[in-house]
């Protein structure tokens, strides 16, 4: 276990040093809003604001109420292609 | 590190699997972050319900998608036909040809001005010509001719627009130019103003008489359409000019009564286009009758048939006492030139013997 979490830091900070953490993430954005992906949910935070009350809404509300409908929400084709960069960055840094 | 590597370098695929699936994850949960984040931000500042409205003027505003209706739901085409009245003639026009129509009108906007130099360079051409006429025929002939080609033009636009100012001699004349210009519309410009003017009916120039000064004036050579009391003439032009349309019956100079609504226009130079070719004086004198007589000599030079017959028909007038008898009989003859011809030396020799009558 040791090992494997020594193995995720340093293709973490691969992926920092070389900038493709911030390559891969720009990515998804410009995919998730492409799609439509980031309306419905602004949608989906519209409802939860408006069930804890404008003012009372934190930050934390919203991302546990979030977070798991973006995550189900991302379409297949925007996962598929992302996984597929990824495993070319991880096939390519770990040899 | 060499040594950690080299598991995953082998064909581990599990483990790069959920290595990627990690990554992955991570990415997603970092794009619902910054959604959280700046949603939340968007509230707190105030401006995330800005886009909201409620159902009633979404209700309002739905777009419509209907044929022959735009998106509001309204007509397009409302305007085409809509019509607006001219504040200087109360006519209605057609809100596409507003414009051109106010340009003509009021004499104002882009072209009027390029149109009223043009009239004024004819204007000056006419009456260069007449007074050297016998000097440069040649040189004359070009200007007559070209004058009666624009003036033609000019009045078949007229004819076809809207044509600005339609007072009731104009109306008149319109009709006449009419037929005079299909008739023949290869006169010259003298000539062929004279006869759309004498060609009117004695009736009508009775009318148009009653109603307007009348008075024909030196520049512009045109008949002054403001009404008996005008400033600019006086009443012994005006009693002259009836004298000599109209002979001595109808001297009365019907006044006052008429008086208020003056037409404010003798500008216009196109509608009412020099009628005469005579000048205005308080009583037409030999030497006006003799300038008339020569700008007659070039068209008589041109058609030496009908100088026989003026010259005829002038003697038949000069007979009568009672011009306007002699004057509708060579009206409804329609012979142009003898009546031209006829009525300045018949009526200068009348004037005095009116004046003494009068006195």
């Amino acid at each position: 276990m040791n090992k494997e979490s020594r193995l995720k830091a340093s293709i973490n900070q691969k992926l920092t040093e070389t900038g493709e953490r911030d390559r891969l993430k720009e990515l998804l954005r410009a995919k998730l809003t492409e799609c439509g992906w980031k309306d419905q949910m602004k949608a989906q935070c519209k409802e939860v604001i408006k069930e804890k009350g404008l003012e009372h809404v934190t930050v934390e509300d919203l991302v546990v109420e979030i977070t798991p409908k973006g995550r189900a929400l991302v379409p297949d084709s925007v996962k598929r292609d992302l996984l597929l960069r990824i495993r070319a960055f991880l096939t390519q840094h770990a040899s | 590190m060499k040594m950690e590597e080299k598991p995953l370098s082998g064909p581990d695929n599990t483990r790069l699997e959920a290595l990627v699936q990690d990554i992955y994850s991570e990415l997603v949960e970092d794009a619902c972050l910054g959604l959280c984040f700046e949603v939340h931000r968007a509230v707190k500042q105030g401006y995330f319900f800005l886009d909201e409205t409620d159902q009633d003027s979404i209700k309002e505003f739905e777009i419509v998608d209907q044929p022959g209706v735009d998106i509001f739901g309204q007509v397009f085409n409302q305007w085409k036909n809509k019509e607006c009245e001219c504040p200087n003639c109360k006519r209605l026009i057609a809100a596409s040809r507003f414009a051109p129509h106010l340009e003509k009108c009021l004499g104002m906007g882009r072209n009027s001005s390029r149109i009223a130099n043009r009239r004024l360079a004819s204007n000056n051409n006419i009456s260069k010509s007449e007074s050297d006429q016998e000097d440069n025929d040649d040189l004359n002939d070009n200007d007559w001719s070209y004058g009666a080609e624009k003036k033609s033009k000019k009045r078949r636009s007229d004819k076809n627009q809207n044509s600005p100012r339609r007072s009731k001699s104009l109306k008149h004349k319109n009709g006449e130019l009419g037929t005079s210009i299909s008739s023949d519309p290869y006169k010259p410009y003298n000539y062929n103003t004279g006869v759309s003017y004498e060609s009117l009916g004695p009736n009508e120039v009775r009318l148009l008489l009653t109603t307007q000064c009348g008075v024909i004036s030196e520049h512009t050579k045109k008949m002054c359409t403001r009404s008996h009391r005008c400033p600019q003439h006086t009443d012994d032009q005006r009693r002259a000019i009836r004298l000599y349309l109209l002979g001595p019956s109808a001297l009365t100079l019907p006044d006052a009564d008429v008086g208020g609504d003056c037409f404010d226009v003798p500008t216009d130079g196109q509608a009412l286009l020099s009628r005469m070719q005579w000048e205005d004086s308080p009583d037409i004198s030999p030497s006006d009758s003799a300038s008339s007589k020569a700008s007659t000599n070039h068209s008589d030079s041109r058609r030496p048939k009908k100088k026989k017959k003026s010259a005829l028909s002038m003697n038949s007038g000069g007979g009568g006492v009672n011009l306007t008898g002699v004057g509708s009989s060579s009206f409804q003859s329609n012979i142009s030139l003898s009546t031209k011809k006829k009525k300045p030396k018949t009526a200068a020799p009348l004037v005095p013997s009116i004046y003494d009558q009068l006195n």
